[in-house]
């Protein structure tokens, strides 16, 4: 869909409606009536499952899916799948100063890189909303090709050593990023779930300013970056927020509202239903509640963009995300019942 | 015996040269090393577990302490044990079968065996079978952990094994892990993070 983003967050800001935007492309796979691992590999496979939630949900935007190993995988991470699950990078292939200074960088394409960027471009043809792309942040994707013990170490142990390996994820996600932004699509998120293990101020220097570069390099006023850190606390919202992204997903770990007053008003906040203890698990009776709990806590905010903590397991029940869209709808009928 | 401060600041700084050269320095001295363990050594991991629970230390902290603490204790464990001394309870370790998922696991392994336990570590993907082996060659507490909603589920298959050893205490966590479904498969203790899995052992051994 050819639209503006920064049109599109002003909108989301002047609406009298709230908007949703969860990750559920589990969710997706079941309407599709694909195997999800299945999707992981097949990118006409993967559009169906976004096709197929964009038809039956009013969501704002569109996104493919969430899978923080193929880029590993791409650099030649070992990547075990086990059954119907994204699959996890398995050993190190940086292990000492040696190895992180001899890591090439893989060609954009390289491993499963092109699946994903072509189940972007097939998402965002004749897409009726915009359509965001999704890759791993730097520091994510340090962790899987050093060993996330080990990056996490070498923050005090050997920075100069993560600096290295950072510099190439930084250089490769950076060309991704690009190529994501030839394909058609909106924007991506990027999805950054370890840097929210380190302090903030170790965020912004091994996650942030990374970040920052891969902001610059694609976003525009046309193309959007959200930055997603479920593992982030209100603490790092500042950090997060200097990387420029115009957008900014939270976890369920932290109160929505108390980030929110932190997230600069022009920059969408977005988040934040327990995908598994409510979304996955809960009854009806508890998504309901749930969903209308956060859309009053945080509805001074005018940037806030009602979503999931992070991706939603795919054996959740279509039934639950119904009930949230539900709730959304009911929420804004009774706002715009009250206002009038 | 005095808290050694040099050593106490040392692990919690997470110096592991400092650290080892204050525990060098206590044994050319000659010092009760029991007491150095238990006044300064543990208190040390204790003091940042408790940092982490209220978001006052981070992860890269709690390993670099953790690698402090390991690094001064193995100049001495082999006196320690050729003493005598027993570490404070025996546990085992894993993440669930069908999850790969390994840096919670790795962090409470660590921060267990700073505080003075013996931690039998299994791995990832460990099946039933893996625990009750463990439960059977003296585990008293077993830890599950889990990243993925649909591998917890697997830890009440796991308690259903282990019934056969009613004294041992089974301690879950991870991501997806509550404390409401804890209780719903009848495990005997929860941990919301590394530093709480510490206290949630020693809840269930009575080491509180």
């Amino acid at each position: 869909m050819k639209i503006t983003m920064k049109r599109w967050v002003e909108d989301i800001i002047a609406s009298s409606d709230r908007k949703a935007f969860p990750f559920m492309a589990g969710t997706g796979a079941s309407l599709a009536g694909v195997r999800f691992a299945d999707a992981l590999r097949d990118a006409a496979k993967q559009a169906a499952c976004v096709g197929a939630l964009a038809a039956r949900y009013e969501s704002a935007a569109c996104i493919t899916f969430m899978d923080l190993s193929v880029e590993a995988e791409a650099f030649g991470g070992e990547a075990r799948w086990m059954g119907d699950e994204t699959p996890t990078i398995t050993g190190r292939i940086v292990t000492d100063a040696a190895s992180a200074h001899a890591l090439a960088v893989p060609a954009v394409g390289a491993g499963r890189t092109g699946v994903y960027l072509e189940a972007a471009r097939l998402a965002a043809e004749g897409a009726d909303r915009p359509v965001f792309g999704c890759h791993i942040g730097p520091f994510s994707l340090a962790g899987r090709l050093a060993g996330m013990t080990e990056a996490l170490l070498g923050v005090h142990a050997d920075p100069a050593m993560l600096h290295a390996v950072l510099r190439k994820c930084a250089v490769f996600l950076g060309e991704y990023a690009r190529a994501f932004k030839a394909t058609g699509v909106n924007g991506i998120v990027i999805a950054e779930p370890a840097a929210g293990l380190m302090s903030p101020a170790q965020c912004a220097e091994f996650s942030s300013r990374y970040v920052k570069e891969i902001v610059e390099s694609v976003q525009d006023d046309a193309f959007m970056i959200i930055l997603h850190n479920c593992g982030a606390t209100p603490r790092h919202v500042d950090t997060m927020a200097s990387t420029g992204a115009m957008g900014l997903h939270f976890g369920n770990i932290v109160d929505m509202a108390d980030v929110c007053a932190r997230v600069p008003p022009r920059v969408i906040a977005c988040g934040n239903l327990d995908p598994a203890r409510v979304l996955k698990d809960g009854s009806a009776d508890e998504v309901r509640g749930k969903t209308l709990e956060l859309l009053h806590r945080t509805a001074a905010f005018k940037n806030f963009l009602l979503s999931s903590g992070c991706d939603i397991p795919a054996a959740a029940p279509v039934e639950n995300i119904d009930m949230m869209f539900s709730m959304l709808n009911a929420y804004n009928e009774k706002e715009a019942a009250r206002v009038r | 015996m005095a808290r050694n401060e040099k050593l106490f600041g040392a692990i919690i700084a997470g110096k592991k040269d400092a650290a080892v050269e204050a525990v060098s320095e206590a044994v050319g001295a000659k010092q009760d090393l029991e007491a150095l363990l238990e006044e300064s050594m543990i208190p040390a991991m204790k003091e940042i577990g408790d940092r982490f629970s209220r978001n006052e230390a981070f992860v890269p902290e709690m390993l670099v302490a953790a690698r402090a603490m390991q690094a001064g204790l193995a100049l001495i464990e082999p006196e320690l044990a050729a003493r005598g001394h027993k570490p404070l309870g025996k546990v085992c370790i894993g993440t669930v079968k069908g999850d790969l998922h390994d840096i919670g696991k790795n962090l409470v392994a660590i921060m267990l065996k700073g505080a003075g336990y013996e931690v039998m570590d299994l791995g990832v993907d460990c099946d039933a079978e893996s625990y009750r082996k463990a439960a059977k060659e003296g585990a008293q507490a077993v830890l599950l952990s889990s990243l993925l909603t649909t591998t917890m589920t697997y830890m009440k298959t796991v308690m259903e094994r282990l019934a056969e050893f009613p004294n041992v205490k089974v301690i879950i966590g991870g991501a997806p892990v509550t404390k409401e479904y804890a209780d719903s498969i009848g495990a005997h203790g929860y941990a919301a993070d590394a530093g709480g899995a510490v206290g949630a052992v020693s809840a269930c051994l009575g080491r509180a």
